[in-house]
């Protein structure tokens, strides 16, 4: 790294706040994906004028950089692939204001997005976004991959409760995207924002939407032999009418690999588990309940139970949102997988994965969003075996390919960063890529911010890093992809 | 501007024949101006091709559904050519199951919805102009209704998109499904850009099953503040409601099936709509009409709640929907604007809206921050008005409120330029107008900053 951009860094953020130590970067050098690249310094700025300083000093310097907040990501955007400079949300994590009124509060990006909730529970309000990693996972990181969560089914994601953003730009401009209104005048930029998974700027305050606490919460469990039994359980519950607030599925390998982590009382024998949350009023919540137990029995499930207690519900959640970790223990290293289908689809889709994991020799599970069609196939490989490496990433490219060619889609809310960029052309065309690229161009024009995410580059989507060929890209997409193609 | 002999050349180049009759293109004119051609394109790639070639002869395009929302202020200066998105029309996909459906930007909002109807279904939106709007013009007016409190606004609902660009491309973004992050969420740039962008030409819609029964609850107050405040109230609670309108005396009177409104002495009425199982509609009600009297009560004074049948509140949404900036305001002698602000300042905003003078009325939907603003303006009235209207969206801004000019009649109209918010990120939007719609082709100069 160039000494005249370290002296900028530290007269921006102050000579202790910024590290280019060894040791310290290595910490920065993953997220929650395969991908790795240390950065060549980390910074640490209090506000949105020392992001701005140090933005303003890499793009004259010509330097790519790239935020992080708490590095739970799953597909590879807070990675520095290119080196340069990693800029930490970590000092910027206080919550300025609550306005209980108006249901909104401002917070600063390195805020972790439980305790926007804990904050405002007293209120009887909460941050309705909640995603797995939230203990750990901060809003700054949310709005860049659109964070998802168990209760998108019935409340959305992270743009439905962010009402605006004060991002840096670029080009080392602060503004302000939305507002605290509901509404702001002109092009929805915030909207283009959210998901831009870092490529547009970085945001340094955020205004979110706050949600009324609902009265009661029920959980309802219900044991099913097949998965195909479940998954036509998920639409029938849809096709009564009923939006409960979370549905969740997991197959039997997934069942088995939570209990041997965390007795959370799921049967091993079930070829697959329903979770449901239904909130609300009291007068409505047992009347649906017992709607969605009446589906669950009538297509075949031999057991539902609803928890009796707050006790209990815990359990089962602490075992749905244990999945990923249990995992870990059951096998060396293990990828997830995020498309999404159709929820039709999900039988068909559910048996193509089964059949790409045994064309690749890969034990697979699953645990998904069954409500939003959202699966979660998690591939078993060994990562110390180079050719597990490659066919987890090649069975991860197939079952990406049968959610397109159902008309669904290669994220549901894990974004696509590095780990699927090559996949992108998978869905969209040429020319709706070229659009993409062209809006990436009116924020990031030097394309130093966060480089070559989220854009296909000249590999084909599901062949390993190590395969790296250089090829033309389609001129509309070619200045997006980034400097390395 | 456009040289006319080109037409001939056009239909060449697009294999589409435009309407070049005069009394045929008066049929679609906007506010007041007459096109000199119009295309009626029936996919996004005849539209891309008719705009790319009207483009490349420097035309001025303005994109048209139902004409509901052609006389937003300011009125064109002059239009060379309009692309009628009528004929993309028709649902494409519909999977019930699936809680999506993929709809042509021309169809008819009333059409789609019968459709979902007979699934038991719905678009969960009330826009203005629900007769005769089509999907593609409420999704690029952003004409969200009160029913976006309990089911997010109309951004939250669109889930994919196909557009049809100045340079003759189509381009598809979001997704099929209800959930996706792959690429930008570019369906969010077209909702609220009014045509200024590109051509939508199909979406994909996030719709939602009907509740099971619905009721309404109607609360008159003697006096804004605590209708206001048990608006606020109610919206900061587990109830959960589907809608709250908010309606002075002249609103409340348009209002034709809740009786004419108000009762003596009573001069506000809150309109609640509830959804859900009948026992939680009970409880609803319930817990509403215990908000409303503790508001009045801690305001010391009065309030008359009466519930409303399901039957008679969905008669009664048809005229409350028409109420913001909709078909109950003819532009020809009313101006109308939406002013976004905080939920808690709406009291403010419809106390200083209603200062403007005895021919003023408001309708607000409170829980989320917009006021609806109508003002006669008819040729009795009209000379000071534009002043008048600009001095109050300028004290408007003062206060942080936002106001959009929806309609007006053309003669003030025209002194009506979109105010221009103190924190827009105006550059930003410049650099995005230049970057998709490069040659200005899209209704230009009538956007917010001229953009």
């Amino acid at each position: 790294m160039q000494e005249a951009l370290i002296q900028r860094l530290r007269s921006a953020v102050g000579h202790e706040h910024v590290t280019a130590r060894p040791d310290d970067l290595r910490n920065y050098a993953y997220d929650g994906s395969i991908d790795r690249a240390a950065p060549e310094a980390v910074v640490f700025p209090a506000d949105a004028a020392q992001v701005a300083a140090v933005v303003r000093a890499c793009e004259e310097l010509r330097c790519p950089y790239v935020a992080r907040g708490a590095g739970t990501g799953l597909s590879g955007g807070a990675i520095a692939e290119f080196g340069g400079v990693l800029i930490s949300t970590a000092r910027m994590r206080r919550i300025l204001d609550i306005d209980a009124a108006n249901r909104t509060a401002l917070v600063e990006p390195g805020v972790v997005n439980a305790h926007i909730s804990a904050a405002v529970a007293t209120l009887g309000l909460r941050f309705v976004p909640d995603p797995s990693s939230q203990s750990a996972c901060t809003i700054g990181g949310n709005v860049a991959e659109n964070a998802g969560g168990l209760h998108c089914l019935a409340y959305g994601v992270t743009s439905n409760h962010v009402l605006g953003c004060e991002i840096v730009t670029p080009q080392g401009e602060i503004v302000w995207l939305g507002g605290r209104e509901n509404e702001t005048a002109g092009y929805d930029l915030l909207g283009v924002f959210i998901g831009s998974e870092g490529t547009l700027g970085i945001a340094t305050k955020i205004a979110v939407k706050l949600t009324p606490q609902p009265e009661t919460t029920r959980t309802l469990l219900a044991v099913f032999d097949s998965v195909d039994d479940a998954s036509k359980a998920v639409s029938d519950i849809i096709a009564a009418g009923i939006i409960p607030a979370a549905l969740e599925m997991m197959d039997r390998l997934s069942t088995q690999a939570i209990e041997a982590y965390v007795h959370a009382g799921f049967p091993t024998d079930a070829g697959a588990i329903l979770i449901a949350d239904v909130d609300g009023l009291q007068e409505s919540v047992g009347e649906t309940a017992a709607a969605i137990g009446d589906v669950c029995r009538r297509d075949g499930a031999r057991e539902v139970r609803l928890a009796k207690d707050e006790a209990e519900r815990e359990r089962i959640w602490r075992g749905r949102k244990s999945a990923f970790g249990a995992m870990g223990r059951f096998s060396p290293s293990y990828y997830v997988q995020d498309g999404v289908i159709p929820r039709t689809k999900l039988p068909e889709v559910l048996a193509e994965v089964e059949a790409i994991g045994r064309r690749y020799g890969l034990l697979i599970a699953n645990v998904f969003h069954a409500g939003d069609g959202n699966i979660h196939p998690l591939i078993a490989f060994d990562e110390k075996v180079p050719a597990q490496v490659d066919a987890a990433i090649a069975a991860g490219a197939d079952i990406l390919r049968a959610c397109v060619a159902r008309g669904g889609s290669i994220s549901g809310e894990h974004g696509i960063g590095i780990e699927k960029r090559d996949c992108m052309n998978v869905q969209y065309a040429p020319s709706d890529l070229a659009l993409m690229a062209k809006l990436k161009a009116v924020f990031n024009p030097g394309g130093l911010c966060n480089p070559a995410k989220m854009f296909p580059t000249s590999r084909r989507c599901g062949e390993s890093a190590r395969t790296l060929q250089r090829a033309d890209l389609p001129e509309g997409i070619a200045p997006a992809a980034g400097p390395a193609f | 501007m456009l040289n006319l002999p080109f037409a001939a050349d056009l239909r060449k180049h697009t294999g589409s024949r435009p309407r070049v009759r005069p009394d045929e293109c008066a049929r679609y004119s906007v506010g007041g101006c007459t096109p000199k051609l119009v295309f009626s394109p029936h996919n996004a790639r005849e539209a891309a091709r008719i705009v790319s070639a009207l483009r490349q002869e420097g035309a001025a395009v303005i994109i048209r559904g139902a004409g509901t929302a052609q006389w937003r202020p300011p009125p064109p200066v002059s239009i060379d050519a309009v692309l009628d998105m009528t004929r993309c029309d028709g649902i494409v996909e519909y999977a019930p199951a699936d809680l999506t459906v993929t709809v042509g930007a021309g169809t008819k909002f009333s059409d789609l919805q019968s459709a979902l109807r007979a699934q038991g279904q719905f678009f969960p939106c009330d826009p203005s102009h629900a007769a005769e709007g089509t999907i593609g013009g409420i999704l690029s007016g952003r004409r969200d209704g009160a029913l976006r409190q309990r089911f997010g606004a109309l951004r939250d609902n669109v889930l994919g998109m196909h557009v049809s660009l100045s340079d003759g491309s189509t381009a598809f973004s979001g997704a099929r499904v209800v959930k996706s992050v792959a690429g930008y969420d570019i369906p969010k740039l077209f909702v609220g850009a009014r045509g200024t962008l590109g051509a939508i030409a199909d979406v994909t819609l996030k719709v939602a099953p009907l509740p099971q029964a619905e009721a309404g609850l109607v609360a008159t107050f003697e006096r804004l503040e605590p209708a206001c405040q048990a608006a606020l109230d109610v919206a900061s609670s587990p109830l959960f409601p589907s809608a709250t309108t908010l309606h002075d005396a002249r609103s409340a009177h348009r209002v034709r099936s809740l009786g004419g409104g108000l009762h003596d002495g009573h001069a506000w009425m809150l309109v609640l709509r509830l959804g859900g199982t009948r026992g939680a509609i009970a409880r609803q009600a319930d817990g509403i009409t215990r908000i409303c009297k503790a508001a009045s009560a801690a305001a010391a004074s009065g309030v008359r709640i009466e519930m409303v049948a399901q039957a008679q509140v969905q008669h009664a949404w048809a005229d409350i929907a028409e109420l913001a900036c909709g078909a109950a305001y003819s532009p020809a002698t009313v101006a109308g604007m939406k002013v976004i602000s905080q939920p808690s300042h709406v009291a403010a905003v419809m106390a200083r809206a209603l200062s403007l003078g005895p021919d003023t009325e408001c309708t607000a939907h409170p829980a989320v921050g917009l006021t609806f603003v109508h003002v006669r303006a008819d040729a009795h009235v009209s000379t000071a008005a534009p002043s008048g209207l600009r001095a109050f969206a300028n004290a408007c801004e003062a206060h942080g409120w936002s106001v959009e000019f929806l309609f007006a009649p053309p003669q003030i109209g025209e002194h009506l330029l979109p105010a221009l918010p103190l924190r827009a990120p105006i550059a930003l939007m410049r650099k995005l107008k230049a970057a998709f719609d490069p040659s200005g082709t899209f209704d230009p100069g009538r956007f917010l900053g001229g953009i």
